[in-house]
């Protein structure tokens, strides 16, 4: 199935990444490595379930400053493809269950390329009204700028 | 993400402001006594203290006295939590990869090495 990319509201990451495939997917669907990479340091990730097939969970929970373990994101995969594909959706949880904030749907695609994988990350929201409601109270401006400055913190 | 939503609404009410905003941006940068915050705003002082005190109840920022110098830092906490709620997604979506690409790049090399 091709996805209906709408730029409004989904966003698309492809970056050739040099190494191979099957260690990228292994970043993916290996829970020890997934905590390494899914949240940014300092804090810490905690991969509580990862079920890699379709109605499997996908639950992280995040540190922060050595704190108790929080909710991150409940997720559930929608579609698997060994070694080439992940789908999966903030609108559901583990066995399909609805979720009850959704808004996100995420595909992310691994081919390889001559110099090691080629990468595609296709993030897709559910509507505007977040994005429009920031708009419509002038802030988006505002809000761009502390998000830069979020992750310029957070990543460092 | 259930989890944020709740406290979403009085985030966004505390940003929707211009001098909060910039009170923010400049916390950004560094903790900084509410003195100097103040400055660059043509404003009383009680009214400056309002926008500081909305940010403090928000839990955005964090107040703390020090002899006669109150001193304001950002909670960086609270700017996480709702981190996956806005329009920074991008931002965080490609953090998230370089990331990815860090960890896998170097795990190969250092599996290289150890050939």
């Amino acid at each position: 199935m091709k996805p209906n990319v709408n730029p409004d509201l989904d966003l698309t990451i492809s970056r050739i990444i040099k190494a191979p495939s099957s260690a990228v997917w292994s970043a993916w669907t290996d829970p020890a490595k997934f905590e390494k990479w899914w949240i940014p340091a300092p804090a810490l990730c905690r991969v509580a379930t990862m079920e890699v097939k379709p109605g499997g969970a996908l639950v992280t929970e995040m540190s922060e400053d050595g704190g108790p373990f929080q909710h991150h994101l409940s997720a559930c995969y929608l579609d698997i493809q060994e070694g080439r594909r992940i789908v999966f959706t903030n609108a559901l949880l583990g066995g399909w269950r609805p979720a009850p904030t959704p808004f996100m749907t995420a595909i992310i695609t691994f081919a390889d390329h001559p110099e090691g994988t080629d990468y595609n990350a296709l993030v897709m929201h559910k509507d505007k009204e977040t994005r429009g409601k920031h708009e419509e109270l002038g802030f988006y401006d505002g809000w761009g700028t502390v998000a830069a400055q979020l992750a310029k913190l957070v990543e460092k | 993400m259930d989890y944020y939503s709740h406290q979403l609404d009085s985030i966004f009410l505390a940003l929707a402001d211009p001098t909060r905003r910039a009170v923010i941006g400049r916390l950004g940068t560094g903790p900084a006594s509410i003195s100097d915050l103040a400055k660059p705003f043509d404003m009383a002082l009680p009214s400056f203290m309002k926008h500081i005190r909305l940010l403090e109840e928000t839990g955005l920022i964090e107040t703390r006295k020090q002899g006669r110098v109150r001193t304001c830092t950002l909670e960086k906490k609270h700017f996480a939590m709702v981190e996956g709620w806005l329009s920074a997604q991008r931002t965080i979506w490609e953090a998230r990869t370089a990331r990815l690409e860090a960890f896998v790049t170097a795990t190969q090399s250092k599996e290289e090495e150890s050939q």
